[in-house]
């Protein structure tokens, strides 16, 4: 469990950048970090996971405020994607790549061979290949691969898949899905709504170092206050639901109003036409 | 917060002077450190450099800097303190001694760097690149190439410096202990620099292309719209300095080492 107790950072003296931030991240939970640029969403992953101290307010993982122990404690709990992967790809080859964290935690045994291995396999990827040359996505794809052969309980990923085309974006997201259904806490950063409808489960919405709203995906993305804070174009699917629900207020009550989804929608509207039909 | 080197607006005497007449007014500080080993001298100068700084709200810069400096240069001291055997002896050595002209040899190396060293960087803090190299192309008709590929390279310090905080940002992350040791945290330290590099030769690439495609060669020494004319103040300045150039040389001939 992650919780900030009305934590506020900067990162010099004279401006503040985040402000009295509250919320608690339950173990499995999945959630989407939403907002304009600079609005803090990094720098609070940052804070999750020691690299930044709050200079106000308290960061607890599991109890524990992140301030008394050290980032690279902390990797062993709290797997860290950057926004960009070139600061984190150092190593000459692929296979390297993928075992420097067993090795910087010193665990680089037989265990975590086998599980490089098994992820090399799982991604496609060629073990000995520079991962300077790979291009943007896969590049992209090793560093999130390198995070997620941890099997750390919490993930943090700052904008896994910005940059990314569509097909490379739906196979990042689906090892992400994959990881949440067995279990892992995913916390994720990212600009692309549609994603977040697709898969988050929570949304927070932040805009100029504060929380502005804090929700099930369904709820903040049909905030009209919310949406308008944060200034955020909602997903098609929610567009819609909206538009017809206020057409409709019978329908207010029904799964129509809560689908993010291409598929939550088809279902919803079947159900409502079985409904219709029966009643 | 004002970053390693990077410009800091104000209106102070040294942000309104010619950009060349502070790089000449530097050296010629500079050159003055080195034209005399008197320690009286050197901490004069030291004082002056911060009246100077402090006279442009860079006090705390300049006390960074002079920090740096020393630090930068306890080596050199040491090859002074081990290597001068002056004045009344402290200890000996095999190959000679420590005296009391051994230590303030050594202080006095120290006291030269960072002497001559501030002003130098001080130039970078009240001088917006751009007039730098604008101003040598225009006055002294440096080619402009060439003045370009010094601000950039400049520039490029405290980008280089925030990208490697990122790059052991990242590794801290994963797992990395960045801490023990000096002989460690260079071992950890000596990989990153793999994907430093990696950056900056992407990043210096895409510089060059980018400024090629905006039509880089066409530009000449006339291409800058704003003059740089030598004023009063600067006149004032360089004979000022020139002075202590002289003052520096008489000083060494005139007055005899302590030891
Ligand atoms: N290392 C740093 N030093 C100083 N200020 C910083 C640093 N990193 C970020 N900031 C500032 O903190 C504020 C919040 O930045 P942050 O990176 O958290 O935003 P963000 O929500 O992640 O934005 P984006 O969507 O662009 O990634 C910004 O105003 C930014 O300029
Ligand atoms: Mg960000």
């Amino acid at each position: 469990m992650i919780e900030f107790r009305s934590v506020s950072a900067s990162y010099d003296a004279e401006t503040p950048v985040l402000h009295e931030v509250s919320f608690t991240i339950e173990d499995g939970d999945f959630v989407a970090f939403v907002g304009t640029n600079g609005a803090g969403k990094s720098t609070t992953m940052r804070l999750m996971n020691g690299l930044l101290e709050p200079t106000a307010g308290e960061v607890l993982l599991d109890g524990t405020p992140t301030t008394q122990l050290r980032t690279s404690q902390l990797a062993a709990r709290v797997g860290f994607l950057f926004q960009n992967p070139d600061r984190q790809i150092c190593c000459n080859t692929v296979r390297d790549e993928l075992l420097f964290g067993f090795k910087a935690q010193g665990r680089a045994d037989a265990q975590a061979e086998a599980k490089v291995d098994a992820i090399i396999e799982r991604f496609g990827f060629d073990a000995d290949a520079e991962p300077f040359l790979l291009n943007r996505g896969t590049r992209q794809l090793l560093a999130l691969a390198s995070i997620i052969v941890m099997e750390t309980p919490v993930v943090v990923l700052d904008e896994p898949t910005t940059g990314l085309d569509f097909r490379e974006c739906a196979k990042v997201m689906d090892v992400i899905a994959e990881m949440h259904a067995q279990g892992t806490t995913v916390v994720m950063v990212c600009h692309d709504m549609e994603v977040v409808g697709d898969y988050a489960k929570r949304v927070v919405a932040m805009t100029a170092g504060r929380v502005v709203a804090d929700g099930l995906t369904f709820q903040v993305l049909r905030d009209p206050a919310a949406l308008h804070a944060a200034h955020l174009l909602p997903p098609q699917v929610s567009q819609i639901s909206m538009m017809l629900v206020e057409r409709n207020a019978e329908l207010a009550d029904t799964a129509i109003a809560q689908a993010n989804t291409v598929e939550a929608m088809l279902d919803a509207m079947q159900e409502q036409e079985e409904a219709v039909s029966h009643g | 917060m004002a970053k390693f080197l990077e410009y800091v607006p104000g209106d102070s005497f040294l942000h309104r002077m010619n950009p060349v007449a502070k790089v000449l007014c530097a050296l010629l500080i500079s050159i003055a450190c080195f034209c005399t080993g008197n320690l009286i001298f050197l901490v004069a100068v030291l004082i002056l450099d911060f009246v100077m700084a402090a006279r442009c709200g860079m006090a705390r810069q300049a006390a960074g800097l002079a920090k740096a400096v020393a630090i930068f240069s306890i080596l050199l001291a040491l090859i002074a303190l081990l290597g001068t055997p002056r004045g009344p002896v402290l200890v000996t050595l095999p190959w000679g001694y420590i005296g009391i002209g051994s230590i303030v040899a050594a202080i006095t190396v120290i006291m030269r760097l960072v002497a001559c060293a501030i002003p130098l960087f001080l130039v970078m803090y009240v001088t917006q690149m751009n007039d730098l190299a604008n101003s040598f192309c225009k006055i002294v008709h440096v080619l402009y190439k060439y003045a370009f590929t010094f601000t950039s390279a400049v520039h490029f310090i405290p980008v280089f410096m925030n990208d490697m905080s990122g790059i052991m940002e990242a590794q801290t992350a994963r797992g990395v202990a960045f801490d023990g040791g000096m002989v460690k945290r260079i071992r950890l330290m000596v990989p990153l620099c793999v994907p430093l590099l990696i950056s900056s030769v992407r990043k210096t690439n895409s510089a060059a292309i980018a400024a090629e495609v905006r039509g880089f060669n066409l530009r000449t020494c006339q291409s800058g719209y704003k003059d740089y004319p030598f004023t009063g103040l600067d006149v004032r300045a360089i004979v000022a300095c020139v002075l202590l150039v002289a003052v520096a040389i008489v000083v060494n001939v005139l007055v005899p080492p302590l030891f």
